[in-house]
């Protein structure tokens, strides 16, 4: 058995509860922090993100424990502990800001992504507006153009129609002047079976005659002209005589008389089918035959205008 | 031999001194100090958290100063040595929570596309 002196025992001794101390030795409040703080932080994102600041945090920790183990109650251990427990969470912190930085990145990237797609998709809407657009412009175009068809149609019917009333007003005026000037010799009416133009017969023919008297012929002119230029559908020519005399003398000489008018009409360029000369004597006096005036208004020719329309 | 003996004395005075404690952690001031100007700078109003830390800094900061005055060098340097790494982390923490900040609003624009996507 090895014996110790006894200065050394006590040496021994001295160590043994030196070493014990040091084996046992509470850590300072700092530094348990310190070593809390530092696991959070290598569990954390900064052991992804932050590794250079998280290995600083170790340094710092380190530096600390050793600290701890030459003096655990000093001021240096418990400053150490403190600067290794702020490392920790400054390493922490810096992996958060690392892993913020990165998804800030990424949701930039995917807000132009997103973006794009949708102005990508107004350019399609914006497209098919546009055709769509194009569709109905076209369409009121096409209407517009059939529209102003039609409205050129229309002029050009106005037109003629304007142009036809004209014609028809200006032959109506000549018919008007033409019987104007036939004032002296003829008296025109509007009856229900057409115009009536009543001729005297005095004026058309010499007593029991049935040739026209050359004036008679002249101003007959200016009616077919008239009548020529205006249309018509028919012209019915009756032939009136006094009651003097036979029945068939006034009928013949009022026959006479009226395909006499008639004959000169057509020599004047109307239409002979639709002329048609009736003798009718004394049939149908327009005033009395006692009288000589009466008589005189009896003796007439008439000509009853059926217009075209 | 009175000039030897004021020789003497200075030498011991300044060894004395050198005895006595640490010299004066101007290095370690100055660095406390940068810290917290960077976290000011930083941003570090921004956030409570780091406002706190920030603050903390410069209250150690003028702690180590009295200390300083106090003559008791050492202490004042671990106290600037506090006063540097929580105003490294008042500057962390305003940078966290601005990065923080911003990532929030990239996302509210994104919803706030999508929404008028969808609308």
């Amino acid at each position: 058995m090895i014996t110790l002196p006894s200065s050394s025992r006590i040496l021994l001794a001295a160590a043994c509860v030196s070493l014990a101390a040091c084996a046992t030795a509470v850590p300072p409040s700092e530094l348990v922090d310190a070593r809390s703080a530092y696991i959070l932080a290598e569990e954390g994102p900064a052991q992804q993100f932050a590794p250079a600041k998280l290995d600083t945090a170790k340094k710092a920790l380190t530096e600390a424990e050793k600290a701890f183990e030459e003096d655990p109650e000093s001021e240096k251990t418990k400053a150490l502990a403190y600067v290794a427990e702020r490392k920790a969470r400054i390493s922490a912190s810096a992996g958060e800001l690392e892993k913020l930085k990165k998804k800030r990145a990424t949701l930039d990237a995917e807000y132009v992504d997103l973006e794009h797609k949708r102005a990508t998709m107004t350019k399609e809407e914006l497209a098919a507006t546009r055709a769509r657009l194009d569709l109905a412009e076209g369409k009121a175009a096409a209407a517009e153009g059939k529209a102003a068809a039609t409205a050129t149609e229309l002029a050009a019917k106005r037109a003629e129609l304007e142009k036809e009333k004209a014609a028809r007003e200006a032959a109506e005026g000549k018919l008007t002047a033409a019987l104007a000037s036939l004032k002296e010799m003829a008296s025109v009416k509007e009856e229900a079976r057409g115009m009536v133009i009543t001729l005297n017969g005095a004026v058309l023919f010499a007593t029991a005659k049935s040739e026209l008297l050359p004036i008679a012929k002249t101003k007959l002119d200016e009616v077919a002209a008239a009548l020529k230029a205006q249309g018509f559908k028919k012209i019915v020519i009756e032939g009136h005589t006094d009651s003097r005399g036979t029945v068939a003398d006034n009928e013949r000489l009022s026959l006479a008389r009226a395909t006499s008018v008639k004959t000169h009409l057509v020599s004047q360029g109307l239409d002979s089918v639709k002329i048609d000369a009736q003798g009718l004597a004394s049939t149908r006096p327009v005033a009395t035959n006692d009288t000589v005036e009466g008589r005189a208004d009896n003796r007439r020719v008439e000509l009853i205008v059926t217009p075209e329309k | 031999m009175r000039a030897h003996m004021a020789t003497y004395g200075l030498v011991l005075g300044l060894m004395t001194q050198a005895c006595g404690g640490a010299a004066v952690p101007h290095e370690q001031m100055t660095a406390a100090e940068a810290s917290v100007r960077a976290a000011d700078v930083g941003g570090a109003q921004a956030s409570p958290q780091a406002e706190l830390r920030l603050k903390q800094a410069r209250d150690q900061i003028e702690e180590a100063k009295k200390s300083i005055a106090e003559g008791e060098n050492e202490k004042a340097y671990y106290i600037l040595l506090r006063a540097e790494s929580d105003a490294e982390l008042a500057l962390a923490l305003a940078e966290e929570e601005s990065a923080k900040t911003q990532a929030l609003e990239a996302l509210k624009r994104i919803q706030k596309l999508m929404g008028e996507a969808q609308s």
